[in-house]
């Protein structure tokens, strides 16, 4: 289902509290003119799965941390932080996870160009 | 007073290259940090510049020990973005295959898991004997023993040959009795006992906040496999059922994979006598029909080391966006909550316990 980013936390909370308790994945799919980030919520016990969909402004691209509620979200989100540029707020680990980037464009985004000289810190 | 030690990222125990910060207090964990990344390539970004068939080698290289459990999870990806059926005989052929394949990954657990505890390369090289037999098959059915590219849309490259049955039926006779053999070995030898029977502890509800998946989870006493939970291919129709323990110890997480393999051997045999005559193969590659515009499919699957979910927007002629769920990826999150206040000694055996592939890690 589609929400709206500011009623994520509640829906999050809601969903785990009917026994959605395992979150699968957290993805983001670049549209062009919107990016989409997808939560995948599962009830193991019931054996039932829920996605959310949170569609993000392209210039203004950020989601509130899902780490209180599920933990598994951590590297989730630090994943998205780097590779799709998307801030995260209210978490306090921000080092980037797989790689360091040198302020360049997210390279996950379509925007970004493949033949353009980037170098990465050592 | 806490030290920090660095181990890797090129250490012999990490399992490929990862690098771990270790914070200790005399010879206690206090905290690890995992730092990934060092085979990242950006695989998901580089097959949306393929066309949808070229990107399988690419996915066989993410996990080496089972390519083909993530070439098929890619390529029912790309079928259901394609509207493709599986023609029923390749449903049994896949199956078999797969099974086959998590029988020698979990071999290969093992003989790793040994040798992180110690037991230096005699475990290993037993276990290799058997899932080189594994590979002897694998050659016999697909013509190759490591990287086998042998999934087509609707099937397979090639169909089973005639005498593979027999091989197959006798090899599993081996491999059930091995196991026995393996059994016997582990569980009445002092040292392996010490360093996996309550060590490494993960609860049921901390595994399921932490998202842990595949035998890791269902060591903990969580039974969810994707192939009883959202059966695919026939593998409802073989009467599959998870399998559970409680503890969730390294103990419980070896136990785990003996009685999957037990349960693949059986798997194996039930399709043998099942499969049906018929057409196996698949299109050639060259034959693919456009998929629709932004069509987003969802495939689960569950892989030696877990669940592994593809989650692919469709372009017509490649994938606009795949995103994969490693299980390697979240299993490796666990790992500092499991070796917080283990000896550090028992990292290395935590960490052999989850079975990582840092290609599957980083991706």
């Amino acid at each position: 289902m589609e929400i709206d980013r500011k009623g994520l936390l509640s829906k999050l909370e809601a969903l785990k509290g009917t026994g959605f308790d395992y979150l699968v994945k957290i993805t983001v799919v670049d549209y062009g003119k919107n990016m989409q980030a997808v939560y995948f919520v599962r009830d193991i016990a019931k054996n039932r799965d829920e996605t959310l969909e949170v569609n993000l402004d392209y210039k203004d691209p950020w989601l509130p941390t899902a780490i209180d509620i599920y933990p598994a979200a951590d590297w989730y989100e630090r994943e998205l932080m780097e590779m799709f540029g998307i801030e995260i707020k209210g978490r306090i680990t921000k080092r980037l996870l797989l790689e360091k980037w040198d302020g360049i464009d997210p390279p996950f985004r379509k925007s970004f160009e493949w033949n353009k000289e980037y170098r990465t810190q050592v | 007073m806490s030290t920090r030690i660095n181990i890797g990222p090129v250490h012999p125990s990490t399992h490929g290259v990862l690098h771990l910060a270790v914070d200790i207090e005399g010879d206690t964990i206090k905290d690890v940090e995992p730092h990934i990344g060092f085979l990242h390539r950006g695989v998901e970004k580089l097959v949306e510049t393929r066309m949808y068939m070229q990107s399988p080698p690419y996915m066989e290289k993410l996990d080496y020990v089972a390519p083909m459990s993530y070439d098929e999870a890619y390529v029912a990806a790309v079928e259901a973005a394609l509207g493709v059926e599986v023609k029923e005989r390749a449903q049994y052929v896949r199956v078999i295959e797969l099974e086959l394949q998590r029988i020698a990954s979990h071999l290969f657990f093992l003989g790793a898991l040994c040798n992180d505890m110690g037991q230096m390369f005699t475990m290993f090289m037993w276990v290799f004997e058997d899932r080189d037999r594994v590979l002897d098959l694998l050659q016999e059915a697909t013509g190759q023993r490591m990287f086998y590219v042998n999934m087509r849309l609707g099937g397979v490259t090639m169909d089973l040959p005639p005498d593979f049955t027999d091989n197959c039926i006798a090899f599993l006779d081996h491999l059930d009795k091995r196991i026995t053999e393996y059994e016997k070995y582990l569980e009445k030898n002092p040292v392996f006992i010490e360093r996996t029977k309550g060590v490494g502890i993960l609860s049921a509800e901390d595994a399921k906040a932490l998202g842990v998946t595949g035998p890791t989870l269902r060591a903990s006493g969580v039974p969810y496999d994707v192939r009883s939970a959202k059966p695919y291919y026939v593998y409802g129709k073989l009467g599959f059922n998870a399998v559970k323990l409680e503890k969730g110890d390294n103990f419980a997480r070896y136990r785990v994979r003996i009685l999957e393999m037990r349960e693949s051997s059986r798997l194996v045999r039930e399709a043998l006598s099942k499969i049906p005559d018929g057409d196996a193969l698949g299109a050639p590659i060259r034959l693919i029909g456009p998929a629709a515009k932004n069509r987003v499919v969802t495939v689960s699957r569950e892989l030696p080391r877990g669940e592994c979910m593809m989650y692919m927007v469709s372009d017509p002629q490649r994938p606009y966006r795949l995103s994969i769920r490693s299980p390697c990826f979240i299993n490796l999150y666990a790992l500092p909550h499991m070796a917080r206040g283990q000896r550090l000694a028992d990292l290395f055996s935590i960490m052999g316990s989850l079975d990582l592939v840092m290609a599957c890690v980083d991706r």
